[in-house]
């Protein structure tokens, strides 16, 4: 459509009008600013703390590595860091060794119930943390119900309880593992869910026997869910602090510990920051060496 | 009034007699409120008219109105209003977050640390009528340079609580805290403090200000006897549930401790270790940018009467700074030696005092903890 001038030159033809679509800007957007003013600024003010550009105190202070390099060259933080990893790591592989059965049996044993069991699997997480973190204390404790059935039983003296049930890094584990073990069952048990049936179903007419055709279809395809689950738990656990301060006493001591106690009464928010940095930093790579590795993008199979 | 305006407008006598009465009245008003002010000493403060709520960062409990009953009579439209802090640190924190209180809460090993901090100011002694009654080695203690920094509210020893029924002492010395025959049922306070305890056991002379040597010392004999020690707490809670529930027979503790174990009807002594206990004892500090200073002499003066020390020893069972203060409780009597006027100085007790190195000590003592 051209609109003539009045000296006979071709008109520019008229641009279509498009309506510029901002519904995926804004719904992206959204997300992505609360994303960076709540954890990309604040944690930019923990990399100044720990620098030393910020300080807790007035007075002067200046950019500095020392705290990283002090940290890095063989501190006993970074021992008591890989101590927490690898509790991590036992409570992580444990519990997700221990769900993936129940996971299995919720999503692949055709009850008829099966929503209702899950609820029931759930169900802890409708009371208090604390709650259950203290009644453990009541199950493991000296004179607690573990004990008492054992003196009950004559199997204890009264007088030789078995103490390192509590306050102990077993104490640790198996609270953060009766803890995380929901967490960890629900990708699994999702990822199972999604499982196509007539795989199977075509693998038993070909004759696989069914330890075969869980060994070859149902264990590769649920391993995205296995991954997404161990995940779950192992990033929190590796920074947990409130279940070791209740229940780990002396030897149950974790890094996240170390990382409150120097915010807090060990007035050195430097180190803390530096502590809090290196945790996010190897958290975040192993994150992503993770899911590129099991491709966390199929949890549930197509 | 002009001696025309008196006789021309005719003014009665009576008439005269009533303004003057009014001039003269107000005149005295005037004179009596400036003599007050003056005699109390509000000229270097000014003599705004304060307003608000009082701004206090205080630990949490203290919060209780019997604490402060003295200063809701007479300033009833100043209410306290409470920031709860979980420590000095937390307390530093949060004003250099900008917290501006009129009063904190400290206690007394912190007392330079937070002078030197930039945001609280020294206190008018002469405001503070029932300082008289203050135990005079706890007030001296809050003193820097001549000028009153702190003034003494709540204290208590630092000793070894334990089961008389399963422990037998080889004497009455810290050496408790780290005897093998009692493994994993010894229970640590979860501070820095310990260095110092440890300095006191190993025999140092300046235990809160130890040189790099007996620092050194003074770690690895902590680290060595780690393995002996269940738990470390922080909150009396856990410490008296876990001593109730039997996990702990030995423990360093405070006289609310002692208490509480008594009224559970447990067998426990609270020895006085020949070493010396430690004391700790918390106190009030004035708010750099105050506009409510009055106010905050105010309220330390009720925390400082004997009501509120008594109270404060009978329900908390916590000592009070003033020494005429009593609690309903013998064995809180008993338990803070409250007879004997001599029990919180030296050789018997050491008070907590200004740590210079504490940065390092707390480096220290985290290394303790995470080895």
């Amino acid at each position: 459509m051209t609109t003539g001038t009045g000296d006979g030159l071709p008109a520019a033809p008229a641009r279509p009008r498009r309506r510029h679509d901002l519904t995926t800007p804004v719904l992206l957007g959204l997300p992505l600013g609360w994303l960076i003013v709540f954890f990309v600024v604040p944690i930019c003010f923990v990399g100044a703390y720990s620098v030393g550009v910020l300080s807790l105190f007035p007075g002067a202070h200046h950019l500095t590595f020392t705290t990283w390099h002090d940290f890095l060259h063989g501190s006993v933080y970074l021992t008591l860091f890989w101590r927490s990893v690898r509790m991590s790591l036992i409570v992580s592989v444990l519990v997700v060794l221990f769900a993936y059965p129940l996971a299995y049996f919720l999503a692949l044993s055709g009850t008829k119930r099966k929503y209702v069991l899950l609820l029931v699997l759930i169900a802890p997480f409708l009371t208090s943390y604390l709650l259950r973190v203290l009644a453990w204390k009541v199950i493991l404790g000296s004179n607690g119900v573990l004990n008492s059935l054992l003196f009950w039983t004559g199997l204890r003296s009264p007088d030789h309880p078995i103490s390192q049930l509590l306050y102990s890094k077993f104490a640790v584990m198996l609270v953060l593992g009766y803890v995380w073990l929901p967490f960890v069952a629900l990708p699994i048990f999702v990822s199972l869910e999604s499982l196509d049936r007539r795989l199977l179903e075509a693998a038993s007419d070909l004759g696989a026997s069914r330890w075969q055709s869980f060994r070859k279809i149902t264990l590769p395809l649920s391993l995205p869910g296995v991954a997404a689950a161990f995940m779950f738990v192992f990033i929190p656990t590796v920074g947990e602090f409130v279940t070791p301060s209740l229940v780990g006493g002396v030897t149950g001591y974790m890094y996240g510990n170390q990382i409150s106690d120097l915010f807090g009464a060990g007035l050195d928010w430097q180190t803390g920051s530096v502590l809090s940095l290196f945790l996010l930093f190897v958290v975040a790579g192993l994150t992503l060496v993770f899911s590129r590795f099991l491709q966390i993008g199929r949890v549930t199979t197509g | 009034m002009t001696h025309a305006a008196i006789t021309e407008r005719g003014m009665s006598r009576e008439e005269f007699l009533r303004r003057a009465a009014v001039v003269g009245g107000a005149g005295v008003l005037a004179g009596i409120g400036a003599g007050r002010a003056g005699a109390a000493g509000l000229t270097r403060f000014g003599s705004a008219a304060e307003s608000g709520n009082l701004q206090v960062l205080d630990w949490s409990g203290y919060e209780v109105k019997d604490l402060w009953k003295q200063y809701a009579v007479t300033h009833p439209e100043m209410k306290p209003k409470f920031t709860f802090m979980t420590n000095e640190a937390n307390a530093l924190g949060k004003m250099r977050a900008g917290l501006k209180p009129d009063v904190v809460h400290p206690c007394v090993g912190y007392v330079k640390d937070f002078a030197d901090s930039g945001f609280v100011q020294p206190w008018s002694p002469a405001l503070i009528k029932n300082l008289k009654n203050l135990n005079p080695a706890m007030v001296r203690a809050g003193q820097i340079g001549g000028k009153q920094w702190w003034i003494p509210a709540d204290w208590g020893f630092d000793k070894i609580l334990y089961r008389t029924d399963k422990v037998k002492p080889k004497e009455r010395s810290w050496s408790l805290m780290f005897d093998e025959r009692y493994k994993g049922k010894i229970a640590w306070f979860d501070d820095l403090n310990q260095l110092v305890l440890a300095g006191y056991y190993l025999g140092f002379k300046t235990p809160y200000d130890q040189t790099d040597a007996q620092l050194k010392k003074s770690q690895d004999f902590l680290k060595s006897k780690k393995s002996l020690v269940r738990m470390f707490w922080s909150s009396e809670t856990d410490l008296q549930t876990a001593f109730a529930a039997g996990e702990i027979w030995i423990a360093y503790a405070w006289p609310a401790d002692y208490v509480a174990m008594k009224a559970k009807k447990l067998p426990v002594a609270y020895m006085q270790p020949k070493e010396g206990a430690l004391s700790w004892i918390c106190g009030f500090m004035l708010g750099k940018d105050s506009s409510r200073v009055q106010a905050a002499h105010a309220y330390v003066d009720a925390w400082s009467s004997k009501q509120a020390g008594s109270w404060l020893e009978t329900n908390y069972a916590y000592g009070a700074a003033n020494t005429t203060a009593r609690p309903s409780d013998a064995s809180l009597r008993k338990a803070l030696q409250l007879d004997n006027p001599k029990s919180v100085s030296e050789p018997l007790a050491h008070i907590d005092r200004y740590i210079p190195r504490r940065a390092l000590y707390s480096k220290m003592w985290d290394e303790v903890k995470a080895s």
